[in-house]
Formats: C-alpha cells, structure tokens, sequence
C-alpha cells in the first residue's frame, strides 16, 4: 500500500508540473498587466504545434524544435500585446475576457486550418524515452524529468523577479502601476516584455506535452481551466501560490483517482471553493487591487 | 400511390430494361424516368456535429462523408428528381445548443431531413423535440441504447432514426470476444459520463453470463477532456489486472495507449479492448505507435465488409478528400442515401410516408447491409472486431484477424425488458 501511496504521488506531482507551467505564466501576466488571459491555453496550444513542426523542420532535434517555437510564440505575444491587450487596458474587464475568448476560436480554426482536424502524436526526444523502474511499476522517464524541470523554472523565475532590474520593475509595477511610471519606468515596454514571457511560458509548457499527450486542436481549453482553478487557489498575481497550488491540485487529482475514482474532481472544487470563503485573496494573494483606469 | 399512366410505364419499363442492360438496377439517372420532382427547389438537410474543439474532427469527418453523398446523388440527378442541399452547424456537444440548431434548420432554413448527431446527450435532446418538429432525424454517431430502446420504442418518437451501431457494440459486443480470452481479472479505464458507465455495466453483465469466474477488480474514471491518464494508470494497475477493458476515444483514446505504454501496462495485462479503438483518428493518430494485438472496433472500418461497394466508396472517398474514409463518414454518407432511398420509396416528402419508407428499409451501405428495425428505428449491420495488426500498405495498424458476431447475438432485442 506504502508503495502504491509514493507511487501515486510521484504521478502527482509529475501532474502538478505540467499545470505548473501553464499556471505561472497566466499568474505572472494578471500580477502586473492585471488581464485574465483566457487566450493563454490557445498559446499552450501553439507551442504545442509548433514545437512539432519545428523539431521535423530542424531535422528531428526536439530541444531546438521547443526553442524555436516557444521564441516564435513570445513574438507572437509582442504582437498580441502592443495591438489587441493595449487599447483594452481603459476598457471594463468584460471587454477583455471577450477579446481574449475571441482568440481562443481564432487560433482554434487557425491550427484546423494549418494542421488539420487530426490527432498528431509526436515522438519523445532522445534520451528521454521509456521508463524506469520505481518500486517495481514503470514510471515514465520523462515524468521524472518534467519533476525536475518544474521546481528548475520556478527557482529561474525567482531569480529573474528578485536579482535582476526587470524583474524589480516587473514588482514595481505590479504594486503599483502608476508610481513605477512615476519613477521613470517605462510601462508600455514592461507590459508587452511581460506578456511576451508569458506567451513564452505558456508555449513551453505546451511543446513539453507533446512528447506524453496527444496534439489536438482546442487542446488549449482544458488546460486553461485546471490552471485558473490552481491560479485562484494560489492567488491571482501569486508565483509561489501558483506553484504551491499546482502542487495541491496534481495530488488531489492523482489522490483522489486512487481512493474516490467517481468524485476526484469533487475534492478540487471543493478545495477551490474552502480556499475562497477563508481567504477570498488566495493561499498567497495579497487583496489584488489594480487601479483599473 | 400515384396512378401510373401509360407513357410513365412504358419510360419505366424501358429505364428498367436499360438498367438490366447495363447490369445494375442503380445509379439510374433519374431524369431517364423523369418523375415530376417530390418538391419545387432543392430538398434540404440540416446536418449537426462537433466541429469546435478536440473533437472537432468528428464533425469534419462526418461533412466529408454526407457531402460526398450530395456531391454524388446531385450529379445523378438529385433525390427523386430534385437538386441537394446540405448544410452542416456545430452542435457543440451541448444539448442545448443542438436543439436550437434544429429549430433552425426546421423553421427557419426550411430543412426537409435532419442528420447527424454525436453527443449521446444531444442525440437524446434532438430526438426529443422531433414530434414536434416532425421532419424524420437520421442519428449518425450517439450511440446511447436510451435513443432505440427509449426514444422510439417506449416513447414511440417515430421521426427518430439510427444508422450507426448503438452501445451494444462498445460492451455487449466485446463481452462476446472476451469471453474466450484466458483473463479473469477486469479492469476498466474509462469515461467518467454516461457512455463510459453504460459500457462498462454491459460489459460486465454479459460477460458474467458466459464467464462465471471473472472479477471486475478495478475501475478509474477519467473526466471528458483528460490529458494525463496517469492518476487512473497508477490506481487501477496495482490491483494486477489482467485485461482492461476502455472506452476512451478519440485524443483521449490516443493518449491513454501513449501513456499505458510508459507505464507498463501492456508488459503486465493480457488482454486490452477498446471498442472505439479502430476509429481512423486513433488508428492515424498513433500510426506505428500503437502496440499489437490490441483488441479494437468502431461504428465502421474503411477495409470491412471486403466487397466491390465498399472498395469503391473508399476509393471515391480518397479521390474527393485525401484521406481514408472515418466511421461517422461512412454513417454521414450512408444517411443521405437513405434519405434518398426512402424518399424515392415514397414518392413524396411527407413525414408520415418517409417514416413508412424507412422502417424496415433494407439497404446496401459501404458498411453492409443495413436494415432500420421496425420497432426501435435501429439499423441492424456488423462492425468487426479486431487485433491490431502491422501490413506494409498503411502507415497505421489495421485489424487481423477479424472477428465479427452476428448482429442479432448482440443486438438488445424489442422489447426491451
């Protein structure tokens, strides 16, 4: 029983990962831009595509096939950005999630468009194929390395947001937009370099699923519905709340399955719905306040 | 029936002499006979299925198989004389959302037929409002027994038609098969709605029948839309299972195999099923991927029955779309001919009449010969089973050996108890 408890766990927590990194982009980009990107799985999406494409393109290298993609959906983000995300800034909430829902059909037809209605299933990158044995059962071995990699891009991000000077603008403004720009920080640049990295996190998270799962138009919306549920438990703006709450949803998830097979999905609405009578803000949001205009 | 006078019998006769002349009675042009048309302008069908979304695939596969009918019928001259038309709307697996779709299509489109449907919840939905709506629905895809064995036979919504193969296939059927198989211990995998539950139980139920010695020692349920099947693997697996038994379909289907794989599961389980595992989507989708000696079935597959009429819709349907035809292409296009069939039958496009005409309508399909049960408005033809097999000439698994059972060993019989 022991073993089937820490095996569970590992599966988990190996789920807990892949939500990580389409969480923390969608987190990142509420924190200081303060829009609620439904069109973030779409990019997960993308990624996903065009982490296939590219790796055929580069001769069947998937790290090069990831890079590129992933750099191709940030600029994508840019675009997005500066000409859709900008004018709405002045506009009600409502007026966002219409347009960001708006990209969700686009770039849905637009990948039946370029790809077709099929199901596509990549092959794993060298290295990274079959499993190994943990207490006797396999384990996919590239479970253990999105185990890895997760916490790796979560200690990369704190990195980036407490060393460097992007990222203290990047707090700067996400505490208060009107004093960064007060002291001279340029707002426009922050939010579009901001939105950019999370359309880059998104298509990382979404080019690391290929390897595990099926590539499929609208592959997007599920996806984009576990990370607002771990965004919210975590608190909107949150990285580690993200992160912790990915955590507590993929072994709720895996948990769950094991003991309660009819009700997993139960226990995460559930937890959602505790989390937000006890503390509205999330298990680490700061009372989210953004001065919309 | 309309008086037949002279000259009509004389052009008939000669039509049918030219017919056996040529030796087949179809593909008549219908101007040779040239009936007056059942209707001024063009007889319409509404069409309805999944096209947004991971499933939107279905939907698209179904419009390529009905379009291909129209395109067809329209260049022999259309259904009893008159021009086709086929428009197709996505029924976003939403019941309500199909519902106003029909009203539509009926009251505002001015549809004559109904076709389509994959949601067994929005088959459901549909059916219920077809007497009022009173245009006959040919089902193309949701497999519910409530839709035969509720809708039409207790109810006696007659509108209501079926042209795919129900449930029975998914769990009756694939009981048959196990029950020879040397596994007594069952594990299910499968969807956490009512298409997985329902499978799951005829499975069971029939298999118990023949096999008392089985165990059913296991089952996870996975949620529409699950992208990790880990959670379920890892719960089901330590329970030892000898066969699993799955529904999951579609780019679930696919990325359950894909992850079992990594797991380990077809290193420790003897026996695995998926009745909607030949589907073209999975079979495609995993091309070489998918282990052998799986046993799989669908609603319909592109290399069974091995005659001169299906070899030929399959090449049509290359030429036309560049890809092998889906199951719900074949249902998609085989409803339209028998809307036309029955129409002919007819002679008139009046509810009541095409009602009479189809009801226990025999009809030479891609899929075989199909006959609409009289009582439940079921159409009664034989899917194979099959285990995943390499060949050379397809860059994806094909079925070998075949098994198919009789339809009528399988087949919930009236009135259903």
């Amino acid at each position: 029983m022991v073993e089937t408890l820490i095996f569970q766990g590992l599966i988990g927590l190996s789920l807990a990962m892949y939500i990580w990194l389409v969480a923390a982009g969608l987190t990142l980009v509420f924190g200081v831009l303060g829009v609620l990107n439904f069109a973030h799985g779409s990019l997960y999406m993308l990624g996903a595509y065009l982490t296939e494409t590219c790796t055929a393109l580069l001769g069947g290298n998937f790290w090069l096939g990831l890079l590129l993609a992933t750099i191709i959906v940030a600029v994508l983000g840019v675009g997005l950005e500066c000409f859709f995300f900008r004018p709405m800034y002045r506009l009600p909430l409502a007026y966002q999630l219409l347009m960001t829902f708006a990209f969700v059909l686009i770039f849905d037809d637009l990948v039946k468009m370029v790809w077709g209605p099929v199901y596509r299933v990549p092959p794993t990158p060298k290295g990274l194929e079959g499993s190994l044995s943990i207490l006797g059962r396999a384990f996919p071995v590239y479970n253990v390395f999105i185990i890895g990699l997760g916490p790796l891009v979560a200690l990369l991000l704190w990195l980036i947001l407490e060393k460097t000077s992007w990222g203290k603008m990047i707090r700067a403004s996400a505490s208060s937009r009107e004093m960064a720009s007060a002291i001279g920080i340029n707002i426009k640049m922050l939010f579009t370099t901001v939105f950019a990295f999370g359309a880059w996190l998104a298509a990382l998270g979404g080019g690391l699923s290929i390897p595990i799962r099926a590539v499929s138009p609208g592959m997007g919306t599920f996806i984009i519905i576990e990370a607002f549920v771990v965004v919210v438990i975590g608190g909107l703006g949150s990285l580690k709340g993200a992160f912790i709450g990915a955590v507590l949803i993929g072994l709720l998830e895996a948990y769950g399955t094991l003991f309660l097979p009819v009700f997993e999905m139960f226990f995460i609405f559930f937890l959602m719905a505790v989390v937000l009578i006890v503390q509205p803000g999330g298990l680490f949001g700061t009372q989210v306040s953004h001065e919309e205009a | 029936m309309k008086r037949m006078n002279r000259r009509d019998f004389l052009k008939r006769s000669l039509g049918t002499l030219a017919g056996v002349a040529l030796g087949t009675g179809l593909d008549l042009p219908e101007a040779f006979a040239q009936r007056r048309p059942v209707k001024q302008g063009p007889i319409k069908i509404g069409g309805q299925a999944i096209l947004s979304g991971p499933l939107g695939g279905y939907g698209n596969f179904m419009k390529m198989g009905a379009q291909l009918a129209v395109e067809e019928i329209n260049t022999k001259g259309g259904i009893a004389g008159s021009q086709t038309e086929i428009e197709f709307r996505d029924e976003e697996l939403k019941p309500d959302v199909a519902v106003k779709n029909a009203r539509y299509f009926v009251d505002n489109w001015g549809a004559d037929f109904l076709i389509g449907c994959d949601a067994s919840s929005v088959g459901l939905a549909v059916g219920q409002v077809m007497p009022e709506l009173n245009k006959v629905l040919i089902i193309t895809h949701a497999a519910t027994e409530k839709i035969n064995e509720d809708l039409v036979y207790k109810k006696g919504i007659k509108q209501v038609f079926r042209i795919s193969v129900p449930v029975y296939q998914d769990g009756i059927a694939a009981a048959i098969i196990a029950k020879d198989f040397p596994v007594k211990r069952w594990a299910a995998i499968s969807p956490d709605y009512e298409y997985g539950y329902t499978t799951w139980k005829m499975f069971r139920e029939t298999l118990k029948k023949f096999r008392p010695d089985v165990e059913f020692i296991a089952e996870a349920w996975a949620k529409f839309g699950t992208v990790d099947f880990g959670p379920h693997i890892g719960a089901v697996m330590p329970k030892e299972p000898e066969g699993i038994f799955t529904t999951e379909w579609g780019g679930e289907a696919i990325t359950l195999i894909k992850q079992a794989k990594l797991f380990g599961v077809f290193d420790k389980a003897k026996a695995w099923m998926n009745p909607m595992g030949a589907a073209m989507d999975v079979l495609e989708g995993l091309g070489a991927e998918y282990p052998l000696g799986l046993w799989i079935s669908c609603r319909y597959w592109f290399l069974y029955p091995d005659t001169r009429e299906n070899r030929a819709f399959v090449q049509r349907f290359q030429k036309r779309w560049n890809r092998y035809p889906h199951y719900v292409s074949e249902t998609g296009y085989s409803a339209v001919y028998a809307i036309k069939t029955a129409v002919e039958k007819a002679g008139t496009l009046e509810t009541s009449e095409v009602i009479k005409a189809l009801e226990g309508l025999s009809l030479d399909t891609p899929a075989g010969k199909r006959v609409f049960r009289r009582e439940d408005h079921q159409a009664i033809y034989e899917v194979p089973w099959g285990q995943t097999a390499e060949d050379k000439k397809y860059p994806f698994r094909i079925l070998r050996p075949l098994k198919v059972i009789p339809a009528n060993d399988y087949y919930r019989q009236p009135p259903f108890a």
